[in-house]
């Protein structure tokens, strides 16, 4: 029997007053949180006799430490943090600047290296680095203005007063499996903020909540995710120099499938590589996991990692609709930013910059709030007419259409995009349009038995323990933990679903786009068709594919208990 | 009841472990948490100033990281906390570490002095023993109940098998606890900014110069070398009907496990 996360209802909980809340300490939060206290502090050296408060600023990170949940592969784009820290690049943790670099197409057995980098893909200027050695160090200069970052704590629903955001609840401690409270039972706190800054990253679920509440998304293009799958090597010395990069397009996927792969260079011979696989396939056995164990068996690829060490294992989704599906960023009491709202360049594989900036003009709009003590959609909506002025709309105007050219495969995705460079991010029409990645998934009985074109990316990889690895083994490097005595974090509205259609229909695909063994189907002789769903909530990374990419769209992510999830340090 | 909790941060118990160039330790680039058993033990102290007054003060060593441990303890609930600070305790022994405790402890006399039972990574279990004969006090090991008994207190021991021995001793003492003598609890947000305005103290290595004038050097054990264990099971498989089979196993536990 699953018992799903569910909040006690009728209990008394503890009230905290606040005016900024900023839920989520990744790179868009950290951003916006740093420069609140920048201008705070710009104003109270400015006008000593109406001082404001950072006391009441707070940054909610479900993570244990800051930066544990972060994953990226990454490359960082400084443009954003020399706006917020000009001298960043002299203390932040960098590993190399970007050097040589090159784009391959592959085929099962061979490489063709692209003559010319595409545009977006130069990465010429900007830094390799770890995302959560990064974070880390954001953090700690939030930390150092005085803002208070309550690590540890999620937050689990929004707090409503009519149509207004009037704050955040954070989740509740010591709950066991059969949601009765523990005896070191803690209850969320409600925390009645001023402003709501959503920063919770992809498919965050506060984000969610607020989407559809306000259904914020019916005039604009559904988002679209892709799933990347991340490994970090240590590899023996001279296969890759630090700071270089290369891009893969092509094998393990064919031309029905968007998707590519990352290979960059990091320092003491650390390699990141993985693989990102749009969450728009059609065959529901495609497995995410397995498409990254196939490509690094490109002989390629096998000939850079031989010899070498697995050491950390990660999975998250992102956003790649673009422009065209950024929600409405502000209303009454709240903001979104990052990868909350989708600020992500699918064409240049990178969102840090505009998580940052996002989070950079939030700030300005929540701080001029501030100081009119007025938190209403007309003064919020100023963010809104920031983004549209700033160069984060430059950048993504032109990639506007990039990713929905893709819709019918590769090569017709190649014809838009060219077409794309050349009428400033045009094309065909001025918005191509977008539909739900899951929508595309085909049930199985249209599909061939054995898979055919796809076949080898179908179903659980077997790994062989050196150069790949099965789901277990990779999931044993995220460094993933929960308290274990606590209800399923992974809400199943309709398990009937799951065990009288789901099997049938489409082969329990949860078990294949999770990258980390949380679905199961067990043999019962008592289930319709013989097999059962379980759950193994602890082994979860937090990467949402299974809210975001279940046929049915019946599960729904909700935080477990603060301070559980992955580890990615050093990723 | 003045109360001392030695506490200690030690790589993530569930985490990938790497080992340093030299072999000799674990590498610096890991994730810390609290070690396990003086998470109890902060506990326990919390409880007991709950129960009868008094203040709890939170000590720990080693670098500027390990000040996490002091603020999470101060955000559950210590009145105070004191860092010995410097990347040279993560090198020290248990004498040279109960030595350098004892220094401040010396200082600033305690009731009460707990630590963990032991450490989850060097694994001592010495720290807390070395500490009450440093200070010429009584101590009691793997305690698992802790209650007032006139001028000083009764203790419950775990000992092996099932077994317990209860104590009665005097103040003050240091007693080292076991986990799972109680439920921890959770920080809580009020807690956590409170603790932003609790004092710290911090020590050098410098000024403990006098109690550990060869820093690490002064160890008395030392880590030769540290490896991750080996595999060594072999399994084999038997073939044959399971007559055969049957006679070979009966012949291989006769004469190579020699059991039969």
């Amino acid at each position: 029997m699953l018992i799903f996360r569910k909040p006690p209802q009728n209990i008394e909980r503890p009230q905290m007053p606040a005016d900024v809340v900023i839920v989520g300490g990744g790179p868009s939060g950290l951003a916006c949180a740093l420069r609140l206290a920048q201008l705070i502090d710009q104003h109270n050296a400015a006008h000593p006799d109406s001082l404001l408060s950072k006391e009441n600023i707070y940054v909610l990170e479900k993570a244990r430490e800051i930066g544990q949940h972060c994953l990226s592969g990454a490359i960082l784009d400084p443009r954003s943090m020399r706006e917020l820290l000009p001298e960043f690049e002299k203390e932040a943790p960098l590993d190399a600047p970007v050097g040589k670099e090159a784009v391959y197409f592959l085929t099962r057995k061979s490489k063709f290296k692209l003559p010319l980098t595409p545009p977006p893909l130069r990465d010429h200027g900007n830094h390799v680095i770890s995302l959560n050695r990064f974070v880390k160090w954001l953090g700690s200069k939030v930390e150092e203005t005085g803002v208070t970052i309550f690590t540890g704590f999620a937050g689990d629903e929004l707090l409503l007063d009519d149509n207004h955001v009037i704050g955040v609840r954070t989740d509740d401690k010591g709950i066991d499996k059969q949601n009765q409270p523990k005896s070191n039972f803690e209850s969320g706190y409600d925390l009645h903020s001023k402003i709501v800054i959503l920063a919770e990253g992809s498919r965050g679920s506060l984000a969610k909540q607020l989407i559809t509440k306000f259904n914020l998304a019916q005039n604009v293009n559904p988002q679209t995710y892709s799933q990347g799958i991340k490994e970090l090597w240590e590899v023996p010395s001279g296969r890759i120099a630090p700071g270089e990069v290369i891009y893969t397009m092509g094998w393990p996927l064919t031309s029905n499938e968007y998707g590519g792969a990352w290979i960059y260079g990091g320092k003491n011979n650390t390699v990141s590589l993985g693989f990102v696989t749009a969450l728009e396939y059609a065959d529901p056995r495609l497995d995410p996991q397995h498409v990254l164990q196939e490509f690094k068996r490109h002989p390629f690829v096998a000939k850079m990692l031989a010899g070498g060490k697995m050491v950390r294992y990660g999975a998250k989704s992102l956003p790649n609709g673009g422009w065209w599906s950024l929600p409405p960023l502000a209303g009454d009491g709240w903001l979104l930013i990052g990868d909350s709202a989708g600020f992500l360049n699918s064409a240049r594989l990178k969102g840090i910059h505009l998580a940052i900036k996002s989070g950079m003009l939030a700030a300005e709009t929540a701080f001029a709030a501030l100081q009119k003590d007025e938190f209403s959609a007309s003064t919020l909506s100023q963010f809104q007419r920031s983004v549209e002025s700033s160069w984060i709309k430059d950048e993504l105007w032109k990639v506007r259409n990039f990713h929905q050219g893709f819709e019918h495969g590769f090569w017709r995705g190649l014809f838009h995009a060219g077409l794309q460079q050349f009428t400033n991010g045009r094309g065909l029409r001025n918005r191509y349009s977008s539909a739900p990645g899951y929508k595309r998934m085909q049930p199985l009985v249209g599909l061939p038995p054995n898979g055919g074109d796809e076949a080898h990316l179908l179903g659980p990889a077997k790994g062989d323990g050196q150069l790949t690895f099965d789901k277990l083994t990779d999931l044993y490097h995220s460094g993933t933990k929960h308290e274990e005595d606590q209800p399923a974090h992974l809400i199943i509205h309709d398990t009937n679903i799951c065990e009288q259609r789901c099997i049938q229909e489409f082969g329990s695909p949860c078990r294949n786009f999770c990258p980390a063994n949380v679905y199961e189907m067990l043999d019962d002789p008592a289930a319709p068709h013989g097999k059962r769903i379980s759950l193994n909530p602890s082994n979860c990374v937090h990467c949402k594919a299974c809210d975001i990419h279940d046929p049915y769209q019946i599960i729904t992510w909700v935080p477990p208990e603060g301070g559980g999830g992955p580890n990615y340090e050093g990723m | 009841m003045k109360i001392l909790v030695c506490m200690k941060q030690v790589p993530q118990k569930d985490a990938p472990l790497k080992l340093n160039a030299g072999g000799t330790w674990i590498r610096e680039d890991v994730s810390y948490e609290v070690n396990e058993p003086d998470a109890y033990a902060l506990e326990e102290a919390l409880r007991q100033k709950e129960k009868n007054g008094g203040e709890v003060i939170v000590i720990t060593a080693g670098p500027g990281r390990a000040q996490q441990v002091l603020r999470e303890a101060l955000a559950k609930g210590a009145d105070r906390a004191i860092h010995l600070e410097d990347d040279a305790f993560v090198g020290f022994d248990a004498l040279n570490m109960a030595r350098a405790l004892a220094a401040v402890i010396k200082a600033e006399p305690f009731d009460l002095i707990f630590t963990g039972l032991q450490s989850d990574d060097y694994g001592y279990a010495q720290t807390g023993v070395i500490l009450a004969e440093l200070l010429g006090i009584p101590h009691a090991t793997i305690v698992m109940q802790i209650e007032s008994s006139g001028d000083g207190i009764r203790v419950k021991r775990e000992l092996e098998a099932g077994y317990f021995q209860f104590v009665e001793m005097p103040l003050p003492a240091v007693l080292t606890i076991q986990s799972g003598i109680n439920k921890l609890r959770y920080a809580t947000l009020l807690g956590i900014k409170q603790a932003k305005n609790k004092p710290l103290r911090k020590i050098t290595l410098a000024e403990l110069q006098s109690a550990v004038p060869a820093g690490a050097a002064g160890n008395l054990q030392k880590i030769e070398r540290l490896y991750v264990p080996q595999k060594t099971k072999n399994t084999e498989f038997i073939q044959g009907t399971p007559a055969e089979a049957a006679r070979t196993i009966v012949e291989k536990l006769r004469n190579e496990v020699r059991v039969i």
